[in-house]
């Protein structure tokens, strides 16, 4: 069963503004830690961090443990942290079952196709597979894009404001798909709404840029 | 009255009609005096032939797919790094500067008393005389290739980079890179096969210009044989062998089009083979030694540049420099004073095409561009492909026909118009996105502000496009600079350029005239660039370049 610890992140912005200070904390499998804040107050910049995706100008110090290693100096592909972000970035030049082969790992191609079919089948998209990913549905993207990176076979999910561009009818569809599909896993939900937030999940608050910044961690 | 059809349809009249009668021209040509296969047949039977065929295909294609892999390795190993924003910024200048002056930089360089053994000797290579094992230019072509790889692989870098602000190209790493695959293999599953679409245009003309570039084949490519386009500017300046020519040049143009076939195949073979790969998911460690290889390889061809053309002001003011010494032991302005009065004309002539068919340029893309907007004219961006695909001599062997017909040959007003018609191509191409992607509302208030058409034209649109046209005037400023052959031919040796001295100067001129030469004439598309680069700076508000062909 995965845990993430962070320990001691110190964040600045490029124009030297603290975001985030001494910030602690662990995530369980099956645990969910929602991210809220306003805008600009450094929810994304703290995913971008754990998945060493900073944007140049960012300058951040602390520790991130995966299953008790070490992981904060790993390039990105190597620390098994998976993102979802709050467009679904399907690749366009790929199929909707391609899309889900490229980030699945491992297996025959036998296996493979079949593990693709089963996803695919599990998210209600049976027969999809060989579709233009342009011709879906915003749900049906949004399914996809968390399929492919859960055949990824992440230790961690992050998710960065993953229905806030879905109408409120399929929000709560996408929500409890989300949910199911990633009840393994330490998830970290990075939102604005507090409905996004599942029941038992912790919430971090940051606060907002300009002001004295506190970090607050609110108990389930 | 608005910009509308009449105007855009002269433009288009203006630059179809040489492009047409200039590739009849050359197949009247090729069947004159007897018929088009007897002559096909002369040509194919000429012993030289095999020869120049030979190095025309090995120094273009290789030229081509080196460009090609360097742009792939700078993309791959330098995108995102800080070496980024530098390496983007010694790009243009390179772009501006013509292929003539740079050849000879590089000849400079590379020669066996060239800069860089100059640095190594003796201590490094025991040389105390310049060694005799080699020569710039080579049998090979080696120095040629060198040159195309040095003065093209920037131009598809740059549009390359205008291209991937369409691509969302860091989400798409961050995605590729959390599902557990290296930066290079997220580029090449990922960014490459949706960025080859957009560029490939770009690759075939760079392709089309290596199988067929005079005046830089002239200056580093071998002489005996040359490669198949010089070997034709030899053949048409006899009118015993004009036809002969003409048939190599259709030939030429056979070879590009063989060319463009091929590329287009091998997409085709490796899009399938690269779908393959994707679905397989196999990541594999990224390799920081292969991304260092790759910045070093990026920073050297950027480095062979810029030493290229920091050669040609240092020869130009040297008075002594003995072989192995590094650094010219003394200084002189003589070359300078000397050459004034013989460099003056050509100067002011490359000057007076350069601004007149800019000026030219500038407005017919704009008119051609808000005739496009306001659905006078249709989208034909393919067309202004058409002269850089066609190699120019198979345009210009038959555009001179009918110049000679018409009484125009050698004339400036056939010269200025065939610098206009291969500058009219890279000011749309420059123009086109800005120009389309504008957003509609600025002219929409301007209009509901009762402010007319021409007004809104002249005080909105123009002003909120002043950096892509002040960009775009560069460039047609040093696409101008740069014309050689159509100067040569058209001009009939009446119009001399600062392109045709320095070519003309190659293997009876000093060392030091020739980098006088090369000097002014890259110094003139720099200014042009520098300026522009100011003008919009100075116009904050403006759009930013949007693309670069």
């Amino acid at each position: 069963m995965s845990a993430l610890v962070v320990q001691d992140l110190e964040l600045t912005a490029p124009g030297g503004e603290a975001l985030i200070s001494h910030l602690n904390f662990s995530l369980g499998a099956g645990e969910v830690l929602a991210v809220m804040g306003p805008s600009g107050s450094g929810k994304s910049s703290l995913l971008g961090w754990l998945t060493a995706t900073l944007p140049a100008g960012f300058a951040a110090t602390g520790q991130i443990h995966l299953d008790g290693q070490r992981i904060d100096s790993l390039p990105t592909e190597r620390r098994r942290i998976g993102l979802v972000l709050q467009s679904d970035y399907l690749f366009p030049h790929m199929s909707v079952a391609d899309n889900l082969l490229f980030g699945l790992r491992g297996g025959s191609r036998r296996e493979r196709r079949e593990r693709v079919a089963h996803s695919l089948e599990l998210a209600g998209l049976a027969g999809f597979g060989e579709r233009d990913p342009a011709t879906l549905s915003g749900g049906q993207r949004a399914r996809v894009s968390l399929l492919r990176t859960l055949l990824s076979d992440p230790a961690v999910l992050l998710l960065d404001e993953p229905f806030s561009r879905l109408d409120t009818a399929r929000r709560e569809q996408i929500r409890q798909f989300t949910w199911e599909q990633s009840a393994h896993l330490p998830v970290l939900l990075v939102t604005h709404d507090l409905a996004d937030v599942p029941k038992g999940a912790r919430v971090l608050e940051i606060g907002s840029p300009g002001r004295a910044r506190a970090t607050r961690l609110v108990p389930a | 009255m608005a910009v509308g059809q009449p105007a855009a349809l002269l433009v288009a009249v203006l630059f179809i009609s040489p492009l047409a009668a200039g590739l009849l021209g050359t197949f009247v040509q090729a069947s004159a005096g007897a018929d088009l296969l007897r002559n096909l047949g002369e040509v194919l039977n000429d012993p030289r032939l095999r020869a120049a065929l030979v190095l025309t295909v090995f120094t273009g294609g290789l030229a081509s797919v080196l460009v090609a892999a360097l742009t792939s390795v700078v993309l791959v190993s330098a995108h995102g790094t800080r070496a980024w924003r530098a390496l983007n910024a010694a790009l243009p200048p390179l772009l501006a500067v013509p292929h003539a002056a740079l050849a000879v930089g590089i000849a400079f360089l590379f020669a066996p008393s060239g800069f860089v053994l100059r640095l190594m000797s003796p201590s490094l290579t025991g040389y105390d005389r310049p060694p005799t094992d080699w020569t710039v230019p080579d049998a090979w072509g080696i120095s040629l290739i060198v040159g195309l790889v040095v003065k093209e692989t920037p131009f598809l870098v740059l549009a390359a980079v205008a291209q991937l602000r369409g691509l969302d190209v860091d989400e798409s790493l961050s995605i590729g890179r959390t599902l557990g695959y290296s930066p290079a293999r997220c580029w090449s599953r990922l960014i490459l096969p949706r960025l080859w679409p957009r560029i490939r245009l770009a690759f075939l003309a760079i392709l089309a210009f290596n199988l067929a570039v005079v005046d830089m084949a002239i200056l580093l490519g071998p002489g005996h044989p040359p490669t198949l386009a010089v070997w034709l500017v030899q053949l048409v300046s006899d009118p015993s062998t004009r036809h002969v020519a003409a048939i190599g040049a259709l030939l030429l143009t056979g070879i590009v089009i063989a060319a463009c076939a091929l590329v287009l195949l091998s997409e085709r073979v490796l899009g399938l083979m690269a779908a393959r790969r994707r679905r397989n998911g196999q990541r594999r460690p990224g390799s920081q030694l292969a991304r260092r290889l790759g910045q070093a390889i990026a920073w050297i061809l950027t480095l062979t540049g810029v030493l290229s053309l920091l050669m040609l002001p240092l020869w130009s003011f040297a008075s002594r420099w003995r072989f192995p010494h590094a650094w010219p032991s003394a200084w002189t302005l003589q070359h300078w004073t000397h050459r004034l009065g013989s460099v003056f004309e050509p100067a002011v002539a490359t000057l007076f095409f350069a601004l007149i068919s800019a000026v030219f340029a500038v407005c017919a893309g704009i008119v051609w561009l808000e005739a496009e907007r306001r659905g006078r004219v249709p989208r034909l961006d393919s067309l202004w492909y058409v002269p850089l695909l066609v190699p120019q001599t198979t345009l210009l062997f038959g555009w001179q026909v009918w110049a000679i017909h018409a009484q125009l040959n050698g004339g400036w007003l056939v010269v200025m118009h065939a610098h206009w018609v291969y500058s009219l191509p890279y000011v749309v191409l420059i123009l086109a996105t800005a120009w389309r992607e504008l957003d509609p509302r600025w002219m929409h208030a301007s209009a509901t502000l009762g402010v007319g058409y021409w007004r809104t034209l002249w005080r909105v649109r123009l002003p909120l496009l002043a950096g892509p046209v002040a960009q775009a005037a560069a460039v047609a400023v040093a696409v101008s600079v740069a014309q050689y052959l159509p100067t040569l031919l058209l001009g009939a040796g009446r119009q001399a350029t600062l392109a045709t001295e320095l070519v003309a100067g190659q293997g009876g001129m000093d060392r030091r005239s020739m980098a006088t030469l090369a000097v002014l004439q890259a110094v003139l598309p720099l200014t042009a660039f520098v300026l522009a680069l100011r003008w919009q700076r100075r116009q904050r508000f403006a759009a930013p370049v949007a693309v670069v062909p």
